[in-house]
Formats: C-alpha cells, sequence, structure tokens
C-alpha cells in the first residue's frame, strides 16, 4: 500500500485482515481505512491478527468462522471508527463472530441476542436486538396463542382494545354445513366479523370442537338448533351469541355482557 | 307532462272465467283524475273519472279526500291487498264497470262509471301492448344495470375481505414474532438474574454454615426472600409470609422457577421465570 497519508495512530500496531468488502466499500478502500489510522494488514489471518473484516458472508469467510480462532467482525465497525477517528467499543450488532474469550468477554456484558444486562435499552436498540435473532423458530400465531395470553396478562397487557378476545376460542357461523369448509357463504358480512375477531386477538377457528368459547351468529339461525345439540355433548359449554356482540364490544373499546345477546 | 300508466289483470264478479285487462292512467296524481281502459282482448272500452267526480264520490261515502284516493291508489294501481278485498264488476249491455271494496260483513262501492264502447279496440290493444313491451324492455335494461353493479360490488367486497384477510394475517404474523423474539430476550434475562440469584446464595451460604441450627433449604429461601423484599416490617412470628401469588395461566408454579421482587405497584409477587417451556 502505497501513497496512504495516515492520518491517526488509533490502530498503531494493531494487525488486521480484510476479507471481503462491502457494496458502497470495497476490500481496498476498507484496508485503506485501516492503514490511514495506522493499522497493519496482512492477508492471511495469524496469531497476532486482532480481528477480521468481513462486508459480506463469503466461503473463506465461513471458513474462517469454523475454525473459531478469530473475531469476526463487519465492516460498518471499521467505518464507524475512521468516522470518529477512534477505537469504536465492539458490540454485539458489530459481530459476526466471536471466538470463545471474546464470546467470554461479550457474555458478561450482553445476552446471546447483544442486548445489555446493565445498560438500559431503547426503542432502536431492541429494534436491532430483535432483526439479529435469526433462525427463530416458526411458530404458528395459533402456537403463539396461548404464550401471548400469558405475557399480556402477566405484565396487565390484557387490557388492550387490541387484544379484546384473546381469551375467546371462536367459531363464526359462516359455512352452511358446520364443520365443512367448503360451504363457505360467499360475501356474507360475518366472513368480515370473524376478520374483526382476529384482528382483536380471537383464536377464530374454522371445526367446532370441545375448547370453542363462542359461537358468533348472524341473521341466520337456521343452525341454532344444531349448535345447541351438539353443545350438550360437550363438557366445556360454549356461548351462542348474535353478531352484534362484536360489534357492540368493538365500538365500547371493551367485551360487552354476553348475556345480552345470547341465542 | 308525463303520462303515468299502471296495467292490470283482472276478474268481474258476475263472469269469473273471463280476464280483463284495466289500464288506469293519470297525470301527476290519481286525485286529479284519470283514464279509464278495459279490453277483454277483443272489444275495448274507455271512461275518464275527473277531480270533480272524485271529490264527489269521496264526499258521498263521507270520506277524506285523501284517504278515498288512497283506496283508488289500492283498489285500480297498486293492487297489493289480496285479491277478494277490492271487486270489479262490468256488464258488456250497458257498459257499467263498478269497483268496490269488500270487508268482512260489508261492502262498498268505490266508484262506478260508464265506459264508452271503444270502435277500433285493435288499435287500443295495440297501444296496450306495446306500453307493456315498453315496460318490460325498461325492466330489463334496469335488471341488467342493476346486475352489473351488483357483480361489482360483489367483486370489490371480496378483493377488499382478502385485502383485509392478509392484513389480518400479517398482524397476527407480526404479533406473534415480536412476542417469541420479545420472549427470548425476556428469558436470556431471567437465565442472568437466576445465576446472579444463584451467585448469591453462594455467596450467603458460608455465613448461614456459620450459624448453629441447620435450616432445611425452603426456609433458608423464604428468610432470603424476606430479607430482600421485606427489609422493613419482617414478621419473625409468621414462618412463612403469605405470599400473594396470582395464579398465571399456562405456567407451573414449581417452587425453585420463582423468583420474588417489587413490581412497580410494589406489592410483592412470585413471578415463573420460564415463559416458554
Amino acid at each position: 500500500l502505497s501513497n496512504i497519508n495516515k492520518i491517526s495512530n488509533v490502530f498503531e500496531d494493531v494487525e488486521f485482515c480484510v476479507m471481503s468488502g462491502t457494496d458502497s466499500h470495497s476490500k481496498s478502500s476498507l484496508e485503506n481505512c485501516i492503514a490511514e489510522l495506522g493499522g497493519y494488514i496482512v492477508q492471511n489471518p495469524g496469531p497476532d491478527t486482532y480481528c477480521i473484516i468481513a462486508g459480506t458472508e463469503n466461503v473463506r469467510v465461513k471458513n474462517i468462522i469454523s475454525s473459531n480462532k478469530h473475531d469476526v467482525v463487519k465492516a460498518e465497525w471499521l467505518l464507524e471508527c475512521f468516522k470518529a477517528k477512534e477505537h469504536v467499543p465492539w458490540q454485539p450488532c458489530f459481530m459476526i463472530h466471536m471466538c470463545p474469550s471474546t464470546k467470554e468477554h461479550f457474555a458478561r456484558e450482553y445476552d446471546c441476542y447483544g442486548d445489555s444486562y446493565f445498560a438500559d435499552t431503547d426503542l432502536l436498540q431492541l429494534k436491532e436486538v430483535f432483526s439479529r435473532i435469526k433462525n427463530v423458530k416458526e411458530n404458528s400465531p395459533k402456537e403463539m396463542s396461548p404464550v401471548i395470553t400469558d405475557l399480556e396478562y402477566r405484565y396487565s397487557w390484557d387490557n388492550s382494545p387490541l387484544s379484546m378476545f384473546r381469551q375467546c376460542v371462536i367459531y363464526v357461523d359462516m359455512y352452511a354445513i358446520i364443520n365443512d369448509l367448503t360451504t363457505q357463504i360467499q360475501g356474507t358480512r360475518l366472513s368480515i366479523k370473524a376478520l374483526e375477531l382476529r384482528f382483536y386477538g380471537a383464536q377464530v377457528i374454522s371445526c367446532l370442537e370441545e375448547g370453542v368459547s363462542h359461537v358468533i351468529v348472524g341473521e341466520d339461525h337456521s343452525r341454532v338448533e344444531e349448535f345447541k345439540a351438539f353443545r350438550r355433548t360437550l363438557k366445556k359449554k360454549y356461548k351462542i351469541l348474535q353478531d352484534l356482540w362484536v360489534t357492540d364490544s368493538l365500538k365500547e373499546g371493551n367485551l360487552q355482557e354476553e348475556n345480552c345477546y345470547l341465542i | 307532462m308525463k303520462m303515468e300508466h299502471n296495467m292490470s289483470r283482472i276478474h268481474m264478479v258476475s263472469e269469473p272465467s273471463i280476464i280483463y285487462f284495466l289500464q288506469v292512467s293519470w297525470e301527476k296524481d290519481l286525485g286529479s283524475g284519470f283514464d279509464i281502459t278495459l279490453t277483454d282482448g277483443q272489444s275495448a272500452w274507455n271512461g275518464t273519472v275527473t277531480a270533480s267526480e272524485i271529490s264527489r264520490e269521496a264526499d258521498d261515502m263521507a270520506m277524506e279526500r285523501d284517504k278515498y284516493v288512497d283506496e283508488l291508489r289500492k283498489a285500480l294501481v297498486l293492487r297489493t291487498e289480496p285479491a277478494n278485498v277490492y271487486k270489479f264488476d262490468f256488464s258488456k249491455e250497458n257498459c257499467h264497470f263498478s269497483y268496490e271494496k269488500s270487508l268482512k260483513d260489508v261492502s262498498f262501492i268505490l266508484g262506478s262509471l260508464n265506459l264508452q264502447k271503444v270502435s277500433s279496440p285493435a288499435e287500443v290493444i295495440r297501444e296496450l301492448m306495446s306500453y307493456c313491451l315498453d315496460c318490460m324492455a325498461d325492466q330489463l335494461a334496469k335488471n341488467r344495470h342493476l346486475q352489473r353493479e351488483n357483480e361489482m360490488l360483489q367483486r370489490d367486497w371480496s378483493d377488499v375481505q382478502k385485502r383485509l384477510e392478509e392484513c389480518v394475517t400479517a398482524k397476527e404474523n407480526l404479533e406473534a414474532d415480536l412476542y417469541k423474539r420479545f420472549v427470548l430476550v425476556l428469558n436470556e434475562k431471567k437465565g442472568k438474574i437466576r445465576s446472579l440469584h444463584k451467585l448469591l446464595k453462594q455467596a450467603q451460604q458460608p455465613e448461614k454454615d456459620t450459624q448453629d441450627e441447620r435450616e432445611s433449604v425452603d426456609d433458608i429461601q423464604s428468610q432470603k426472600k424476606r430479607e430482600a423484599a421485606y427489609d422493613e416490617s419482617t414478621d419473625e412470628e409468621s414462618e412463612n409470609l403469605p405470599v400473594p401469588s396470582k395464579a398465571v395461566p399456562g405456567s407451573s408454579s414449581v417452587h425453585m422457577d420463582h423468583l420474588t421482587f417489587w413490581n412497580d405497584k410494589d406489592q410483592f409477587q412470585t413471578l415463573p421465570l420460564a415463559v416458554l417451556r
């Protein structure tokens, strides 16, 4: 590297290995940054290499990661250092990979998602922490529903209008034949009610079964007798309510007295 | 002034087997007089009822004029009442046409008039048929228009419904995802608190060992909790501090899983550590 205009000694005697550049900063421009801050550059990491800088995660980076000997840091960190003209401390958000000793150091300060144990977080930081959580198990909303219900209950969020119907497991009478999904009545107001219920936290199910807490019926009462007959076979009895209960509850912002809407 | 027409099919009391067609036409309002055309398909008769005749009939029957006109409308135009409420009679011999309303026991004549036999019935019938065909064409056009409008509304409806469903699903997924991440981070913190709690216990253990009486682990724990949570008012009399713990749905209540702390309402509470199991 020639023609380097050294502007600072921030990285004096610190050895770096730049693996790849980013879309906006090439490998050589990153290397220039290091040199301008007084650092050394090597093409292959050795025992004295402070860290690996990686803009993109290519095969070489992956190999370095699997060898687990070096810290791999995002190019953003280097750019921050360059901007600030000082050695910016590593934060979890900069780390692509940490070798065991660094990991241990971080584990004292941060949890495995990069959220500090001691420092307060804020909207931006938490968002960043959340966005870095990868490989989240693909839970369906249905599986998450009881977890959310528990959390809302514990932290007293359960009076939020958006979770008004969280405790409800609802069958909406929008199938001409009960439980037959192919007989959905098209263009009925009830299908909108079902969506509204879901939006406000309800678990709307398409199969009438044990555990249903409410059945919502519209103007058509032709299946009410069947609902009542089926209810006799259940241990936990559901309530059969007019769809007005949903409308009124939403209008008032809280669940309305169910007994006024019984059928 | 645009004429309004109405055509209906009626039966005469004296010859119930024959169908007559009755056309009533009027300007603006039935009360301002109307023309009657009657035909059995071969011959045709017509006549006019003037506004003054309507007033006279109403007077004769001691009815308010408006009410009387309303009855006329029901009898001659609307024909919504059951067929036997309004009755018609016509005699071809003297061309006398009358219409009456029959109630349970009494019936009263709403009106009667002498019609003129038309010299060219074919023309009258042709006109009536043209009128009917025009009506039908109008209705068909209107029908088509409404149908098109209806289809459009239905298409819009299902489109909006689909979009709404997408929004709801997106909201549900986002919510589930956020909560999932929240739970992960929260549990990390609880894990840390747990390990710090263990360290604290270990640090206090030697201190305890120097005491003569050996207390059970449970007692030590409750002692710790008491010290931690109730600095100012420790009731030494009671063995265990009453802990008002809310039943949390879906979580076990294993003693070791609980941490004690002051929540923001300054209430003493135990909470299970594990949120996701």
